[in-house]
């Protein structure tokens, strides 16, 4: 309504083009702002792969541009997951990588050489310009107001929610999955709303691209079917929907199913269930309101109906009996815990563990999504007032997306684009209306004279959103129109200012090397980890094994180019737990089991010194925990805490604490860069102990230049045939305790 | 060890040919017991004779106080647990090849051995191995297991037992018995459900197609996800604390923490945020009347002013380095 007035209203001034090329332009510019908000890393650092995964997809990248894509498609990996392996190409997302291989290769063949680490570093960056574009079609497809795409674009291209998970360098699956989960969108309304087989390919073309790039197309595979169930329940459904639906999911599936980690799953696993489930009762309803139009009788009609409800309970039930009987796989743990939000932290404490698995509180959206967390409820409420088929999406969108965006952190990325585009059309609603120009004129008086029966008409059957029911008359005076639009530009104003401080503060950091300020406020720049990793690429044989925590397996393998025990991609359970129980038990327990497993060097991460808070002390209880179950006997999580259940690493610490292996290595010699007795850990504010712990099994091989990471070397066996304990006593000048003093005449040896 | 491994052997044939063992006996007696009651109720005697040194079964004795005077919440739920447990092993070990009997041991019965074993806290679980016998192990102590992660189910109590026996020991599962109440009061309920929707439809379709209705169910939906409420079911939050001076802290510090009274009062500054957004694109160019509409749009504007200046304010507590802020407040 304000919509087509604005446009009235464009169209009096300036010409269609005019206005298609300044919409091309305003599109553009908002891809540039995207893109150049996202480079604060690359200007504040230097081009560099970020955190962890992505260090992962990167050696995974640069395999596939040196091996081709065939090998890269059978790459098994004797690097990772010592001595085990991993089937890598079969247990991978290969969307990414391949994308990045395809923009390589375009550009090599273009004459353009560019090193492949600045392809990855840039991706996400590139990508995110595309994201703005497609939630501007998303948008577009909604409403009928021109601004409210253009909105939903700028939005998009700097909230935070987005940006958290797409700065350069941050190379990870989510840097073109959120792209596509927008246009799949995109496609998918378009399928919708035309009806058309050619959209509905189309939509199916970019979802199996999705699956192909990030585990989160799951849900795609569930919101699709819920918007055409809940388009059925309401009495909408038509050969539209009937057409789009089925040429997405036939078409869809048989694509999801070309990538080797998905394979069969789409028929075989409860999440991909509902998709399925719909396409069926779409088949049959289909067919009823094929013969309905035959026979128009009105019980028939009923006994179809009937049909239609007794069919889908049955195969409802079918599907619970396939599932229970182990058919069917049930919910893996990380979806079921979206549900059963205790269930994690019971059985999968690796899942718990994770700190992008927490439950959200409050301030990470508002921090997040800024002004857009109250102008999004708006946009909803919007949507309400002719609730076409597409906007009905918006709706379930949001509840959904809300919902799992409270259940884990990490998924605030999929209410973005929502966020984003529910608060655009609230907010170009606003703006259509006060920023037109035309007085409305003061004629409406004679109105009243009818208002009776309409009211009881729409008291009984209220077929609109209570807020509509009056006829729209538009804003009177200027004042009013100035000081809304006054309070809109400031308060856009302020959420670019918000997007900017949130991103460069807190998204910009690579956590691969640290920054922080010098007394004198002149940026400092701390980079122990290459440091040291890079000392292991130098100084260590080409397949030496390093052992260290699961966190900085992708790292070490990417930087260091060694071989590791256990990485991010936590497929096996049992290994990462044996990796906490040799982290967490005596000396005598792990050092048996570091020899098993040819460890050679053993990497932990240590923040006392620096007061860095995500070292490996902290993420102990971790290692205890999983440790734990598995050998429930073995490790035990109450004895790394004191009497009174405080976690401690001071003197008052566990005699458990104090000899496992991963206070000795964290603590070792530490003591000596303080005074006598005074020996601070600057994380936990805690005195350690004035003697320091003593190492027999491994010695000290490097410590990085503020201790972040301390590298231990795991002794040979002794070449006496003693135990290290007593051979390092023996050094030390200790004589040797007798059990028992042999007393008897001395006799003379013979050979 | 040697001398060890030759006693028992020596004492196994000993053992079979001699029947009229008397903690032989022992064992079948205590099991006939159990057999028509689940877990054996001891008291101080029962219990020293069922412990007492030469045995060569296994015994778990759960050691409890289930009077309420003692408060011990713990103890009550965990009960039909264990009862649960000792009846299905006894049920699934006919032939009582695990040899392990189980017991229960109240504090009204055994003051005695709680003050013996100087136990401040219950229940206590202790399992006593075998002393003699194939099973023997060298170790006197029972292994305890403490109830440090609150209530447990007869599952885990039951992995934790078949830790403690042998490998080759038959380790009958937990066997819940079936619900039938259950099952019939929710076929039941069920089926009254589509009754009563069936002869009310009439009346209800109408309510259900109601387009406000469901509008306010999903803004409902999206204010108390995006407000953080699902944190507060997840982590079992306080819903106000004080702030050690006599008075109430609404806002919890730290970026990452939350009240339930927080989540609920930023949950109503959303509320009114939008509700107002609503206002000024849905219902203001509606009203007919131009004075009215003016001061309309003014009251609205104020609104949004000042509640999002306060959502800023009380965001500045949250983060502390936060910056920017609006008017008002």
């Amino acid at each position: 309504m304000a919509g087509t007035e604005g446009d009235q209203f464009l169209k009096q001034a300036t010409g269609r083009n005019t206005r298609g090329m300044l919409r091309v332009i305003i599109l553009c510019l908002i891809a540039g702002a995207a893109v150049s908000s996202r480079l604060f890393s690359v200007i504040r650092f230097e081009s560099i792969i970020h955190e962890f995964d992505p260090w992962f997809n990167f050696r995974a990248t640069k395999y596939l541009v040196q091996n081709g894509f065939y090998s890269f498609w059978d790459w098994f990996d004797d690097r990772t997951w010592h001595p085990l392996g991993r089937v890598t190409g079969g247990t991978l997302y290969p969307g990414l990588m391949v994308t990045s291989g395809v923009i390589y290769h375009l550009l090599r063949f273009l004459a353009l050489p560019v090193d492949i680490r600045n392809i990855c570093v840039l991706l996400a960056p590139g990508f995110s310009g595309l994201t703005a574009l497609a939630t501007y079609l998303l948008t577009s497809e909604m409403v009928t107001s021109p601004s409210a795409g253009l909105l939903a674009a700028a939005f998009m291209g700097i909230t935070p929610g987005y940006i958290s998970r797409s700065v350069a360098g941050s190379y990870d699956n989510e840097a073109i999955a959120i792209f596509l989960l927008v246009f799949t969108f995109f496609l998918w309304i378009k399928a919708v709303k035309n009806g058309s087989v050619f959209w509905g390919a189309l939509t199916a073309l970019f979802y199996g691209y999705m699956v192909s790039a990030w585990g989160g197309y799951v849900f795609i595979t569930n919101l699709l079917p819920l918007h055409a169930f809940v388009l059925i329940c309401m009495g909408r459904y038509s050969p539209r929907l009937y057409v789009s639906y089925t040429s997405w999911y036939a078409l869809g599936t048989l694509a999801s199913m070309q990538i080797p980690f998905v394979g069969f799953l789409p028929i075989r696993s409860s999440e991909h269930m509902s998709a399925l489930g719909v396409f069926g009762l779409l088949q049959v309803v289909g067919f009823v309101e094929f013969v309905r139009t035959q026979l128009p009788s009105k019980q028939f009609q009923t006994l179809l109906r009937a049909l239609v409800l007794i069919i889908f309970l049955v195969s409802f039930g079918g599907l619970v009996i396939l599932t229970l009987s182990g058919v069917i796989a049930p919910w893996t743990g990380r979806f079921y815990s979206l549900w059963d939000t205790g269930y994690a932290k019971i059985h999968i404490p690796i899942i718990a563990s994770v700190s992008e698995h927490q439950p959200t509180a409050w301030p990470a959206f508002f921090f997040d999504l800024s002004m857009m967390i109250w102008l999004f409820p708006a946009g909803v409420y919007l949507c309400f007032r002719s609730l076409t088929d597409e906007q009905v999406f918006i709706v379930i969108y949001s509840v959904l997306a809300s919902y799992f965006a409270g259940v884990m952190v990490r998924l605030m990325l999929t209410l973005t684009p929502i966020v984003c585009v529910a608060s655009a059309i609230a907010f170009s609603q606003i703006l259509d209306t006060y920023l037109d120009a035309e007085m409305p004129k003061l004629e409406m008086k004679e109105n009243g004279t009818s208002e009776p029966a309409k009211v009881a008409a729409t008291a009984i059957l209220p077929d609109g959103l209570r807020s509509t029911r009056s006829p729209l008359i538009g804003v009177y005076s200027y004042a009013s129109k100035l000081t809304v639009v006054g309070a809109s530009a400031v308060y856009l104003m302020l959420f670019v200012l918000h997007c900017t401080w949130v991103t460069s503060n807190a998204y910009s950091s690579p956590s691969v090397v640290l920054a922080s300020r010098l007394p004198d406020g002149s940026q400092h720049i701390i980079d122990d980890y290459r440091e040291a990793y890079y000392w292991l690429r130098q100084n260590t044989p080409d397949n030496a094994k390093i052992m260290s925590w699961w966190d900085y397996g992708y790292q070490i393998g990417g930087m260091a180019d060694r071989p590791t025990l256990v990485d991010n991609n936590t497929w096996n359970n049992t290994h990462i737990a044996t990796v906490g129980k040799a982290m967490s038990s005596r000396e005598e327990v792990s050092y048996p089991i570091m020899r098993q497993h040819e460890v050679d060097y053993v990497l932990v991460v240590f923040g006392g010194l620096l007061g860095y808070s995500g070292d490996d002390i902290n993420k102990f209880l971790w290692m205890v925990r999983i440790a734990e179950g598995i050998w429930p006997d073995e490790v035990k999580e109450r004895d790394f805490f004191t009497a009174r259940g405080e976690y401690r690493v001071d003197d008052e610490a566990t005699l458990t604490m104090k000899n496992s292996l991963m206070y000795k290595m964290s603590y070792y010699n530490y003591n000596a860069l303080f005074p006598a007795g005074q020996a601070q850990d600057r994380v936990r504010g805690a005195r350690l102990p004035a003697e320091g712990p003593q190492l027999s099994t491994i010695e000290e091989a490097f410590t990085s230049e503020n201790w972040i990471i301390r590298i231990y070397k795991v002794k040979d066996l002794d070449n006496f045939g003693r135990d290290h304990q007593s051979a390092g006593a023996f050094d030390k000048g200790h004589k040797k305790k007798r059990a028992s003093k042999r007393k008897g005449a001395r006799v003379l040896r013979v050979e | 060890m040697r001398w060890l491994q030759i006693l028992t052997a020596s004492v196994i044939p000993f053992t079979a040919l001699a029947a009229k063992k008397p903690f032989g006996d022992r064992f079948n007696d205590y099991r006939a017991k159990s057999l028509s009651s689940g877990p054996l109720k001891l008291d101080d005697q029962a219990y020293a004779q069922l412990t007492k040194a030469p045995r060569d079964y296994s015994v778990a004795v759960l050691l409890t106080a289930l009077e309420t005077r003692f408060g011990c919440t713990l103890c009550r739920e965990f009960q039909p647990e264990w009862e649960l447990l000792g009846k299905s092993w006894l049920k699934g070990d006919k032939n009582a090849e695990s040899r392990l009997l189980y017991g229960t041991l109240d504090f009204v019965d055994g003051k005695n051995t709680f003050q013996a074993l100087m136990l401040q806290t219950a229940p206590i679980l202790l399992f006593f191995h075998p002393t003699v016998g194939p099973n023997a192990k060298l170790d006197s102590q029972p292994a305890k297991f403490e109830f440090t992660g609150g209530p447990q189910s007869a599952e885990q109590i039951h992995k934790w037992v078949s830790r403690q026996l042998p490998a080759d020991v038959p380790k009958p599962v937990v066997q819940r018995p079936i619900n039938y109440i259950k099952i019939v009061s929710v076929t039941t309920a069920i089926l009254g459900v589509i009754t009563l929707f069936a002869v009310a439809a009439p009346y209800l379709v109408p309510i259900l197609q109601n387009r406000n209705l469901w509008a306010a169910f999903s803004l409902i939906a999206v204010l108390l996800f995006t407000s953080g409420h699902m944190f507060n079911h997840i982590r079992k939050v306080p819903y106000v604390s004080g702030d050690g001076k006599g008075g109430i802290s609404y806002f919890a510090g730290g970026f990452s923490n939350q009240f339930g009274l927080e989540s609920q009062i930023v949950a109503a500054i959303y509320g009114v945020l939008s509700f107002a957004t609503i206002s000024l694109a849905l219902k203001v160019p509606r009203i007919a009347d131009p004075r009215a509409q003016q001061f309309a749009v003014f009251l609205w504007s104020g609104v949004v002013l000042c509640m999002y200046s306060f959502l800023l304010s009380v965001f500045r507590m949250k983060n502390g380095g936060y910056t920017f802020w609006l008017p008002p407040f």
